[in-house]
């Protein structure tokens, strides 16, 4: 590309620069994209299959980049269709040979390190994050198009010098590659991706936004973050969000309030001792506590004018149904008593209700649910674990775990491939919420 | 700080500690002996003169090699009614192994009652019994609390249980024993009960 990239090619030296400028940006675009196909991919096939497919993938790499392993790569022969510069007007053939070369598949692979990040991006399970790190590719190829003639008028001449420093490539290539195989092999030992989102707790998410509860000088606030570039919006005082869409639902000294928070206006309350609430708009689970008993009850605020309420279970105070989850067609919630504990999920399409766990020893506790899938924390004597089953699945998956009892996970939630959980230490009054990308 | 020497002679004194309570003297005799005859006649002669098991320290008053119930902290403590206690001072504990008061509500160590993230108190944990659940649970099997003996430990008596079931298997893999159970039952795994009465 060096040596297409000059004024005897381009026509002139304004028309050199305008075909740089659209290969550089071709080039970052492509790559980009290609890089957040890669990341949902991950994201629908889980990062841990593609994590040790990719530590797999980089250690075949290394083998066959040191001349262990004779192994083909897919690529094309050619770098870039080289009779397109004749045949098409320049804004098309420099920003053609920029998409090209940007995806990389479609052009000469020197080394084997494309696919290894290919396979990182997968297993890294996040679009835009995948995006970012792969637009750096595309930058690295407008890069190598231009700066080898930065002292060098002669393109060929440039190129010659490159040629001449190209045995040091393989060798840097063999060790970031060395790098890799150690960096993607210990990844997995965390269970899944697990990343601390700073102080809060009680998760509540929808989509990309997550509204947590924190304490601040002795007063509870519910934050809701949404993505970028949305502001956070804060709430106060406010306890136990649960989120659905523009709805938060949150409880207070008077009961629970569900407010459409990207506006602050209020949608309806419910006065009484009530709490814990469950939002799937317009069904709201809560926990009523009348003294002799605590309720889990489901009401259908579809007809504001006749809400319907309806009781689906009852413990004694000295047990406890915690904090029910509401999601996609499903009611999750926990029931620990002296002689053990269950995780139970109704069907709400047929009014089935079953045990995804029961116990007679650990304590289950604080699931959330969505369509597919339902997690959960099991608190043993050395620790806590933060459980994952899929419905119609026997397996159960253990998504990360805590060691010892001074610090353990607490309450959950749930969106897509991605789960919350808070960390708390109650010694130090210390909670955080942890992100969780499985 | 101790000094060097003093570090040696206690390394040296758990060695022997360990090997004393590993084996007993004839064991020992019988695995040098194995050992030599191996080294120079072969594995025929060496199987002839293998030791019996050892007979392995448990905890005080139980020598024999029937393993521990699970128990939340390590050591098979429990109450007369076969709840888990804390081994360390017999402080009642849930099946997280956290104290807890009188009414089962974890607490801290000044006996405060644990409190969640929210300030809310935390839920109590199951509390269930050593034998009959924990062990039936894990194991699947139909295990209960049967026979018992006594001996004198740190100046108590102190009740030696064994959690029976008609397993054929112990808790450590290999055949299980009759010892104090009955009705065609086996000792699965043992538990003690500190009764705090003088010996």
């Amino acid at each position: 590309m060096v040596e297409t990239f000059t004024p005897a090619v381009c026509g002139s030296r304004a028309r050199q620069r305008l075909a740089i400028v659209l290969f550089a940006l071709a080039a970052i675009l492509a790559s980009a994209a290609l890089g957040a196909v890669l990341g949902l991919v991950g994201s629908l096939i889980g990062t841990r299959p593609a994590l040790i497919g990719a530590a797999a993938l980089a250690f075949l790499a290394l083998l066959r980049e040191t001349g262990v392993l004779r192994l083909p790569i897919p690529q094309s022969r050619r770098q870039v269709p080289e009779g397109w510069q004749y045949e098409l007007p320049l804004p098309l053939w420099s920003t053609g040979y920029g998409a090209g070369l940007g995806v990389g598949f479609l052009t000469f692979q020197p080394v084997a390190t494309f696919w290894v990040a290919g396979a990182a991006a997968l297993a890294l399970g996040r679009p835009l994050a995948a995006a970012g790190c792969f637009a750096l590719y595309g930058a690295g190829r407008a890069f190598m198009a231009t700066w080898p003639r930065r002292r060098e008028p002669s393109g060929p001449a440039a190129v010659e010098k490159l040629v001449g420093r190209a045995s040091l490539v393989p060798r840097a290539n063999a060790v970031v590659l060395a790098l890799a195989v150690v960096l993607l092999a210990i990844a997995p030992a965390a269970g899944a991706a697990v990343t601390s989102l700073g102080r809060g707790f009680d998760p509540a998410a929808d989509g990309q936004t997550l509204a947590r509860a924190r304490m601040d000088s002795g007063t509870i606030k519910v934050l809701v973050n949404p993505p970028d570039p949305d502001p956070t919006d804060t709430i106060s005082p406010a306890n136990a969000p649960a989120l659905d869409g523009d709805y938060l639902a949150y409880e207070d000294d008077a009961g629970i309030k569900v407010i459409d928070w990207r506006n602050d206006s209020p949608v309806t309350q419910l006065d009484g001792p009530y709490s814990h609430p469950a939002l799937d708009w317009p069904l709201l689970a809560y926990i009523r506590d009348d003294g002799e008993y605590e309720r889990l009850i489901l009401a259908d605020l579809s007809n504001p004018g006749h809400p319907t309420h309806r009781t689906i279970a009852s413990v004694r105070p000295a047990a406890d149904l915690g904090r029910p989850a509401l999601r996609g067609g499903r009611l999750a919630w926990h029931r620990v008593v002296h002689g053990g504990s269950a995780i139970y999920v109704l069907n709400l399409a047929n009014d089935q209700r079953r045990a995804v766990k029961r116990t007679n020893i650990w304590m289950e506790a604080n699931p959330s649910v969505t369509a597919q899938r339902i997690v959960w924390v099991e608190h043993r004597p050395g620790g806590s674990y933060l459980r994952m089953k899929w419905f119609g699945s026997k397996r159960t998956k253990t998504l990360m775990h805590l060691n010892g009892r001074k610090t353990f996970l607490w309450t959950t939630a749930l969106s897509g491939r991605t789960a919350y959980v808070t960390k708390w230490t109650p010694s130090t009054q210390k909670s955080v919420v942890l992100r969780v990308n499985f | 700080m101790r000094r060097p020497d003093g570090l040696l002679d206690g390394a040296a004194r758990a060695l022997s500690t360990r090997l004393a309570s590993g084996m007993t003297r004839r064991s020992f005799l019988g695995r040098m002996g194995g050992a030599v005859l191996a080294a120079t006649g072969g594995a025929a002669v060496a199987a002839a003169v293998r030791p019996e098991k050892s007979e392995a320290f448990h905890f005080c008053g139980h020598i024999w090699t029937t393993g521990s119930c699970p128990n939340p902290l390590g050591l098979p403590r429990i109450d007369k009614n076969g709840f888990p206690l804390r081994p360390s001072d017999g402080h009642p504990i849930d099946n997280l192994g956290r104290p807890v008061n009188a009414d089962g509500w974890a607490v801290d160590g000044s006996g405060s009652r644990l409190r969640s993230p929210d300030g809310e108190f935390l839920p109590r944990a199951p509390r269930t019994r050593i034998c009959e659940e924990w062990t039936n649970e894990q194991y699947g099997l139909d295990a209960v609390m049967e026979g018992a003996w006594y001996r004198c430990c740190s100046g108590q008596v102190r009740k030696l249980v064994d959690c029976c079931s008609f397993s054929k298997k112990r808790i450590n893999g290999d055949a299980s024993l009759t010892g104090y159970c009955f009705n065609g039952r086996r000792v699965f795994c043992v538990m003690y009960y500190d009764s705090g009465l003088k010996c």
